[in-house]
């Protein structure tokens, strides 16, 4: 398993142009990042924020009006193939072909990458059993529920061992205890896979849950706060997150997280 | 759920009960009228009796029937090729539907008859005139229907695709393709019933063989039990194409049963 890249994230600027008005909306301004290798880090901010835009250039789907996101040397946008195989996403819904199996979906990035039939195979059941589904290989999505069909859509992404792994909103849709159990099955094969995960979403617990950092992004993507969990003693959660909340509301970085020890 | 059960039942050509009995009525009603018909001044070959279709029926050459079947079948293929590689690559270049769209919805407005009119006045060839007419006809229709279900594939699952960084051709064949197979048959049955209409009106002007010349020959010798049978034959002929193109639509769409 080779060490992911620093993904380093410089000046970024997105700017849109509103088809029907023609105004501009800045949807990132000038965002600094840094996400070490192996990292697993949680991205909140109110709807709006720019979070899923900076998920879109993230992907390399989006191309940056300013500033530029490296992982290692290469652009997600400017070396789009390059990092085929390397990079896998985890949606808010499952976003499984629906004339695929789950075994076919599953299989689908190694499909893309080339990989030789059997290889494909092989890997896409392993992931389909060890995220539980090994007896539902053949079903397709609408065979499945909401939870079941995740799983296949995780399986989709860990079939490759991403190196960086992505996840918009991926577990918000789901009921609490399905959403908690699929988390924690995540960010163990996350770890296991030694990828580096992003994680956007809405959720405080979630993000405290699971982040080893957590950055708090105000309007336009503006890093309010960049808070590394584990200085965080667990029966302090609670203050955590309510000082999370509190950035989120004023747009200033609560005091509280400055000292959390 | 251990394991999942897929039930298969394959679509047949099936007669209900309510489709026989209104056919038996119409039967009835055309052997009354044939009866009547000389009593009402209506000239007798004007109705023909039953019989006299079914003699008709006995004498129709098949290979009119294969000329024909191969004509509409080459045709839609043909037309199906040209609406899908002009929808991929207008589906690509926005500049180049921008282009194609205003001729295509012209080409669409342009009346069949006029189509064949400009066939025989350029083309010498029988075979490339009713080619012609057929694709110009059934070839928007499918680039139009194949375009649209493009455009409606849901952005989620293309960005979902785009994510994994496919090559152009397999955004196409694992997405694109699979995306809009059931806008493709209903596409061919639209073009099937199209296609059959109009080769038997390309088939009137000029041909010398196929069903639209056997019927342009029964209406010279003012024989409306022939063009009865030939007109029996054509509809059973697009049945039997919608009923075959449904068997496949069946076996390709059964991930949706």
């Amino acid at each position: 398993m080779s060490i992911p890249p620093t993904i380093e994230v410089r000046g970024l600027r997105k700017v849109f142009r509103q088809a029907t008005t023609g105004q501009s909306v800045v949807a990132i301004d000038r965002l600094d990042l840094t996400i070490q290798p192996k990292e697993v880090i949680a991205i909140v901010g109110q709807t709006g924020c720019g979070k899923s835009t900076f998920f879109d250039m993230m992907i390399g789907l989006e191309a940056p009006t300013e500033g530029s996101i490296h992982i290692g040397d290469k652009s997600p946008y400017s070396d789009f193939d390059y990092f085929r195989g390397k990079m896998a996403t985890v949606f808010q819904q499952d976003r499984l072909l629906p004339w695929r199996s789950a075994l076919d979906n599953a299989k689908l990035p190694l499909e893309l990458m080339g990989r030789p039939e059997d290889e494909q195979r092989e890997r896409a059941l392993m992931w389909l059993n060890k995220l539980g589904l090994g007896q539902f290989t053949n079903a397709y999505p609408h065979e499945l529920s909401g939870g079941m069909r995740q799983r296949v859509a995780i399986a989709r992404a860990f079939a490759v061992q991403p190196d960086i792994l992505l996840a918009d909103e991926a577990f918000g849709h789901l009921d609490e205890v399905t959403a908690a159990e699929l988390r924690d099955t995540f960010l163990q094969l996350a770890r296991e896979c030694g990828s580096t995960a992003i994680l956007i979403t809405h959720q405080l617990e979630e993000a405290i849950a699971v982040g080893d950092r957590i950055a708090v992004f105000g309007k336009s993507a503006k890093l309010l706060a960049d808070i590394h969990v584990n200085l965080w003693p667990k029966e302090r959660y609670g203050e955590l997150r309510e000082a999370i909340q509190a950035t989120l509301q004023s747009q200033k970085a609560d005091p509280r997280l400055m000292q959390p020890a | 759920m251990a394991h999942v059960e897929h039930r298969e039942s394959v679509p047949v050509l099936t007669f209900p009960r309510q489709t026989i009995v209104s056919l038996l009525v119409f039967a009835a009603c055309w052997e009354g009228m044939s009866h009547l018909a000389p009593l009402l001044g209506i000239p007798p070959f004007a109705i023909p009796s039953l019989l006299r279709i079914s003699k008709s029926i006995l004498t129709i050459t098949p290979i009119d029937i294969v000329v024909t079947l191969a004509r509409v079948i080459a045709a839609l293929i043909a037309s199906f090729i040209f609406g899908l590689v002009l929808a991929m690559a207008m589906y690509r270049s926005e500049t180049l539907d921008q282009y194609l769209h205003p001729m295509i919805r012209i080409l669409m407005a342009v009346p069949v008859v006029s189509w064949i009119l400009f066939a025989v006045l350029w083309f010498p060839g029988v075979e490339f005139r009713i080619g012609f007419v057929l694709v110009v006809v059934c070839g928007p229709v499918f680039l139009v229907d194949t375009l649209d279900a493009m455009r409606n594939v849901p952005r989620e699952l293309r960005h979902m695709m785009q994510s994994f960084r496919p090559t152009t051709v397999q955004f196409f064949l694992k997405l694109m393709l699979p995306a809009i197979v059931p806008t493709i048959f209903t596409s061919w049955k639209v073009n099937i019933s199209l296609a059959i209409r109009v080769v038997t009106i390309a088939e009137l002007v000029g041909a010398v063989t196929g069903i639209g010349h056997q019927l342009s020959v029964a209406q010279e010798l003012f024989s409306v039990a022939d063009v009865f049978a030939w007109t029996i034959v054509l509809v059973a002929l697009l049945f039997l194409l919608e009923a075959l193109v449904a068997r496949v639509e069946h076996r390709l769409l059964r991930w949706r049963s």
